[in-house]
């Protein structure tokens, strides 16, 4: 990954586009394809004329590697009180001079969203906006980038298979001592992590705090109980210090306001209900892969974790997953800046030392308040329970119910196979003291539409996807249909599935072709 | 269509010279609004617009689009057009309007392709 910034004077207009001009020679040099290329350039254009127009002062940054590009444009602006709005085509605030030049035709922000394939937008009235996109560089980049966070360590395999079983989508392979996902179809939900008895699957990222840890620091709630139930919560929050982080935030917080706006967008989408809350990053991945008729249903928000990343985005921070969903949509997410991203097992580790210490937390502004209920709100959590909710919802057998809440841990995010502590004492202990623990927090609209995955498609071309889905039921029937996972896949339909696409050969079925094939 | 042929079609008067008259333009885009042009431009296109201003330059240099004619009878400062001249964009400019320029246009292409049939 390379990165570059380019300055971008505000107001003038003689100067203007030579930001995209050197982003487009850099593309060149690195050979990206020219349809990619031209459409990083209108995106990247409309960024910079913005900034021009409306801003006294801005900057482009610019990360690329080989499958896509990352485009940052932040302004010292008078910012955009209402992003909605300026999402709709023939809005535009442009000066009569702009408009003169031929700008001001409320095209720019949709143009952006156009022509990348992650764009996302944020501002602050009076202080500036910032906007992000993504735009991938080849075409088999975008699927590639169906990326996840799960570690495989084949050293620690022992072949037990019990991750092939729990993978609801099918994605995990063993073939030859190693575990493998496929991840075009992994959605991210650490079922094989939990299944897994030997730490062969893990969580993947870094495996100690950043060197210079410090500043923010954004942790989910059952951070505080990992430590046994001696141990309270402050003394947690006393070890953070000690690390030397100046700000400790809980993800409540954000919480909170998400819970609001997805009610909110309920209320005004009576047609959506049950409106699916996007709470949990591994149930829209789910959504996204499996039931793409209920994509229309998801809220567009940030999830809360995702809102918090937004929401700190130009500061030093560091974000406390807790699964591999959370670790991908924060990933995903252009642009770093200063943000990192830890898993709590590894800052838990972190925290050890210091717990038995002198330090004692000192008592920081804890926002005090109430966490408002929801009404007509259903939680429905666990992986089972959440996939059979969603056949009935995508069945239309629902009514009078609002939102829908899915978790796909059984104990929402207590329940993480990352946590050492028990889920219900954790979540007792949290009701216990969360009041301290509320607000500030704000939501924060998804501006990147959430899109159908292509993962279970068998081929481009429809005629032969059929010619295939065909030869898969004619070699699943040959097969003796006792899913017993001795050739590595899940069950005999994976296995023919496999076998069709060219990823295994016949003979890994251990009980077909004992006699003539083998 | 070779944007020389395409001038003399439609009878503009070319500002840059030899330069870029040999390119192929396959595709006429015309519009006022920077962002619809924007959009449109590509390698292969004419942008037909009223705007006679450095932006429209810049626009065709970064979306390799190898000429600009300009209607009304519009003429852009020297420093426009050695600019233009500087990165290789043509410059040609038609004395009818928009309408009357897009006119002459279609049918010149238009007869093109009957004849390529």
């Amino acid at each position: 990954m390379t990165t570059t910034r380019y300055r971008i004077a505000g107001g003038d207009f003689d100067s203007a586009g030579s930001a995209s001009g050197r982003l487009k020679g850099w593309l060149k040099r690195v050979g990206a394809e020219s349809h990619a290329t031209r459409r990083a350039i209108i995106a990247a254009y409309e960024a910079e004329m913005n900034v021009v127009i409306h801003a006294t002062a801005g900057e482009m940054r610019v990360a690329v590697s080989p499958e896509k590009l990352d485009v940052e444009v932040s302004d010292q602006g008078p910012g955009i009180p209402d992003i909605d709005r300026a999402m709709q085509e023939g809005f535009s605030t442009a000066s009569p001079e702009a408009v003169a030049l031929g700008f001001g035709a409320g095209l720019g922000l949709p143009n952006m969203r156009k022509h990348s394939d992650r764009f996302a937008i944020h501002s602050d009235a009076g202080k500036g906006t910032t906007v992000n996109f993504t735009v991938y560089l080849n075409s088999q980049a975008a699927v590639a980038d169906t990326q996840n966070s799960i570690r495989t360590l084949s050293e620690n395999c022992h072949e037990c298979r019990r991750c092939l079983f729990a993978c609801p989508t099918s994605a995990v392979r063993v073939h030859g001592g190693r575990p493998q996902i496929l991840g075009h179809l992994c959605i991210d939900c650490a079922e094989c992590i939990r299944a897994c008895r030997w730490s062969a699957l893990s969580l993947e990222g870094r495996d100690s705090l950043p060197a210079d840890a410090g500043g923010v620091i954004v942790i989910p709630p059952s951070f505080l109980f990992g430590f046994g139930d001696g141990v309270p919560f402050w003394r947690a929050l006393a070890a953070l210090n000690v690390l030397g982080f100046r700000e400790i935030r809980v993800t409540s917080a954000w919480e909170t306001a998400f819970r609001q706006v997805v009610a909110e967008y309920a209320r005004q989408h009576p047609e959506l209900q049950p409106v699916i809350s996007p709470i949990c990053p591994a149930v829209v991945n789910l959504v996204e892969l499996r039931y793409p008729s209920l994509i229309e249903n998801l809220a567009p928000f940030l999830s809360p974790i995702e809102a918090a990343y937004e929401e700190f985005r130009t500061e030093k921070a560091l974000f406390v997953t807790l699964c591999p969903s959370q670790q991908t949509a924060l990933t995903r997410r252009s642009y770093r800046g200063g943000r990192e991203l830890v898993s709590s097992d590894v800052l838990r580790r972190a925290a050890l030392p210091h717990l038995a210490g002198e330090a004692s937390y000192d008592n920081r502004p804890m926002h005090v308040g109430e966490i408002p209920p929801v009404a007509g709100s259903l939680e429905v959590r666990g992986m089972e329970h959440v996939l059979a909710a969603l056949e009935e919802v995508e069945g239309g057998h629902w009514s009078g119910i609002e939102v829908l809440e899915p978790y796909v841990c059984e104990q929402g995010c207590f329940d993480s196979p990352l946590l050492k502590s028990n889920p219900f004492v954790s979540q007792r202990r949290w009701r216990e003291c969360r009041d301290r623990f509320t607000g500030p927090g704000r939501a924060f609209r998804r501006e990147e539409p959430y899109v159908p995955r292509a993962g279970l498609r068998l081929d481009d071309d429809m005629g032969r996807a059929i010619e295939k889905l065909s030869k898969i039921s004619e070699i699943t029937a040959a097969l003796p249909g006792r899913d017993c996972g001795g050739c590595g896949a899940p069950s005999c339909e994976a296995l023919a599935e496999d076998i069709v696409l060219g990823r295994t050969h016949r003979w890994a079925c251990l009980h077909l072709g004992t006699s003539e094939e083998r | 269509m070779r944007l020389r042929r395409i001038a003399e079609k439609i009878g503009a008067k070319v500002l840059t010279g030899e330069l870029g008259l040999d390119a192929e333009v396959d595709a006429v885009y015309a519009g006022d609004r920077v962002s619809e042009l924007l959009s449109r431009a590509s390698e292969r296109t004419l942008l037909v617009t009223n705007l006679n201003n450095r932006q429209i330059l810049v626009l065709a240099q970064l979306m390799d689009t190898p000429g600009i004619c300009l209607v009304n009878g519009h003429v852009p400062e020297p420093d426009m057009v050695k600019a233009a001249v500087a990165h290789g964009t043509a410059l040609i400019v038609s004395d009818s309007g928009m309408f009357e320029t897009c006119g002459h246009l279609y049918e010149s292409l238009g007869e093109e392709t009957q004849s390529e049939e």
